[in-house]
């Protein structure tokens, strides 16, 4: 059964200024078997608060049983991500 | 807090107008609302005023002799920046223009005549209520900053100060706020290795800097009880995931660098790439981060690995965070890996590589304003131990040697073993363990790290050569450190017999004390170089034999080397 897909668009900078309305946009997805995704194709400026903020989303996530995908960050953002090895954590697709 | 409250503090409004009789009218409704009030008859007399009085409110007539109402206004704006004191304009002129040149003059509302009383205190109400809320916020502001200070003072006072080797390890640290989230450790374990660890905490701020005492009180505890970096990385990321929210956590560079071994260990988990540089300013290695930064996962991954390699005593080890890559210039460039590379290749050959890399960095920059906390760690691969150190070290032991010998074996006060088997080996590390109940027992004394030293290099022997049967003429030339390491890596991972069995007994003497040790593991034994064949080495090998001979008092190997016999003695 293919998982429905609930998506989470970050805008170009994602930082600490968007630790309420981050955190709101998906604290109310509660249903399983949910696939939660986190489209960084926007995004051009990410900090280390935003990669909290994703780790919150995980928290999350594990929470409700539902998984999280990071999709199409670009060559700056996946450095960030690399760096602290979120393709450890998460599924990152381009 | 703000602890004003309107009824009890009397506010003083300043009223400014050519006509008399206005000023009298506004007065008079001013006063039925509990304000003081002071008059100014032109724009520059509204200005002396305000700076004397410092009113709570200004009512501004725009047309008047000497100086006008927009003029006046700009001016009193311009010395109250940091502080709002609601200015309305009261005019005649009933049009659009007059309200936009009043708001453009920095005026905060506009009433335009007649209006009745009524209005007028309304007006003045609302006004109010936004210059009380300012100044709630203000207060707030200063009382985070006041926090933000003591956070400062306690990280860079309390925490930053007590690193070792201040003088000859080179540091940059320039905070983006007031208070930074980076932090920066340096500490001597017993053996002689210099432990250094560069963190950037998520975020900026007093809400970053939370975790920073637990973490400086574990690097430098467990380092000063001899645990290995491995140990000391496993048990801070253990500490951070527990204390720390989710979102909270340590991009972290480590590395324990090891001057008689020529070696280092290095870990980067969340940092940007650590530079391993020579002597002649060129890249030699870059460890990449390897794992998620500390306080993120309850355990390091399965399989987590320190990188080992060999350096030479004039390499340098430069650890950064992510802060001094993203410096951006007015064009919106950032300072990035080349300039960087080019800056430490500059520094090092000038020897000077943190004032050259941070003088770098400003002049690129110019005055853009800083985003993100600003660090470098600059370490050198030995001579953080000077010569002189190690001289009166060795002075004190003979002298110690020679007393002891006065004293005869005295009855034993008390005993410790500890036996070790199979799997066990490779997860518990005896040593620290041993020092523990020897201060437990006896206290503290600038012996026990002499004593660690010993304990160390014979377990260690029992271990490598005993137990997982390594030849040390492996480590025959200075490339076969890491072979030697990879080789011990590989034995212990598979490691399932075997033991080690370690005793200690103590002989209180007159002034001192003698501890005897007792080693012996299951291996086939190793070839030791007795002592009257050790004279001059200069190989790398069996050196940590002839210490072991400098150090004690007696050092007997027995069964082909698989069994050892140690005393240390010593007088207080």
């Amino acid at each position: 059964m293919l998982k429905k897909e609930f998506i989470i668009k970050a805008p170009e900078r994602f930082d600490f200024s968007l630790h309420q309305i981050f955190r709101d946009s998906y604290i109310n997805v509660e249903s399983h078997n949910k696939v939660l995704v986190l489209d960084l194709s926007l995004t051009s400026y990410m900090d280390s608060s935003a990669l909290g903020m994703i780790l919150l989303l995980k928290e999350h996530a594990d929470n409700v049983s539902a998984s999280v995908i990071i999709r199409k960050p670009n060559a700056t953002v996946n450095k960030i991500l690399e760096i602290a090895q979120f393709h450890r954590l998460f599924i990152i697709e381009n | 807090m703000d602890t004003y409250q309107n009824n009890q503090y009397v506010k003083l409004a300043l009223v400014v107008d050519d006509s008399k009789v206005q000023c009298q009218v506004l007065s008079v409704l001013l006063k039925e609302e509990n304000y003081q009030v002071i008059v100014a008859h032109n724009g520059l007399e509204a200005i002396a005023k305000y700076k004397d009085y410092q009113p709570d409110l200004i009512l501004m007539d725009i047309s008047m002799p000497i100086m006008n109402g927009f003029s006046a206004t700009r001016k009193i704006k311009s010395l109250s920046e940091s502080n709002l004191c609601p200015l309305i304009f009261i005019t005649s002129d009933d049009t659009e223009q007059a309200y936009i040149d009043s708001i453009d003059a920095g005026g905060d509302g506009i009433l335009v005549r007649p209006f009745s009383p009524q209005i007028f205190k309304s007006k003045i109400k609302s006004l109010q209520r936004i210059s009380d809320l300012y100044r709630q916020v203000k207060s707030l502001q200063q009382e985070q900053q006041k926090d933000a200070e003591l956070a400062e003072r306690l990280m860079s006072g309390v925490i930053e100060s007590r690193n070792f080797a201040l003088d000859k390890i080179g540091m940059i640290k320039q905070p983006a706020a007031l208070f930074s989230g980076d932090i920066q450790l340096t500490a001597l374990s017993p053996n002689g290795d210099l432990n250094v660890m560069l963190g950037d905490f998520t975020g900026h701020g007093l809400r970053s800097s939370i975790g920073a005492i637990p973490l400086a009180e574990t690097f430098r505890a467990m380092t000063r009880k001899g645990f290995s970096l491995f140990e000391i990385i496993i048990q801070i990321n253990k500490q951070l995931y527990t204390l720390l929210p989710s979102d909270l956590f340590l991009g972290a560079a480590f590395v324990s660098v090891s001057e008689h071994d020529k070696s280092a260990y290095i870990f980067n988990a969340g940092l940007p790439d650590i530079y391993i540089m020579s002597s002649d300013g060129s890249v030699r290695n870059k460890i990449s981060s390897t794992h998620p930064p500390m306080g993120v996962l309850p355990e390091l991954f399965k399989g987590t690995n320190l990188t080992v390699l060999s350096v030479e005593k004039d390499e340098r080890i430069e650890l950064i965070s992510d802060g001094i890559l993203e410096v951006r210039n007015d064009k919106g460039n950032m300072f990035e890996c080349e300039r960087l590379e080019e800056s430490l290749k500059k520094g090092i050959v000038e020897n000077n590589v943190s004032s050259i890399v941070l003088s770098d960095v400003i002049k690129f920059c110019q005055n853009m304003p800083q985003e993100d906390d600003i660090s470098l760690i600059d370490i050198p691969c030995s001579g953080w131990l000077s010569s002189k150190d190690n001289h009166e070290a060795t002075l004190m032991k003979n002298e110690d040697k020679s007393i002891a010998h006065d004293y005869e074996n005295g009855a034993c006060a008390w005993e410790w073993r500890l036996k070790l088997s199979g799997s066990r080996l490779t997860k518990i590390n005896p040593i620290p363990i041993a020092l523990n109940q020897i201060t437990e027992i006896e206290g503290n004394s600038e012996h026990w790290q002499n004593l660690y030293t010993i304990l160390t290099e014979l377990f260690i022997n029992a271990l490598d050569h005993g137990v997982l049967g390594l030849g040390s003429e492996l480590k025959s030339t200075a490339q076969g450190f890491v072979l030697y390491f990879n080789e011990r890596e590989a034995r212990l991972a598979k490691l399932d017999k075997g033991f080690v069995d370690i005793k200690l007994s103590y002989y209180p003497i007159a002034l001192g004390g003698r501890i005897k040790i007792y080693i012996s593991d299951s291996g086939k034994g190793f070839k030791y170089i007795k002592s009257e064949h050790r004279e001059i080495n200069n190989q790398l090998y069996g050196r940590g034999i002839m210490m072991l001979n400098q150090l004690c008092e007696s050092l007997v190997y027995k069964n082909n080397g698989s069994t050892v016999e140690a005393s240390y003695a010593w007088k207080v």
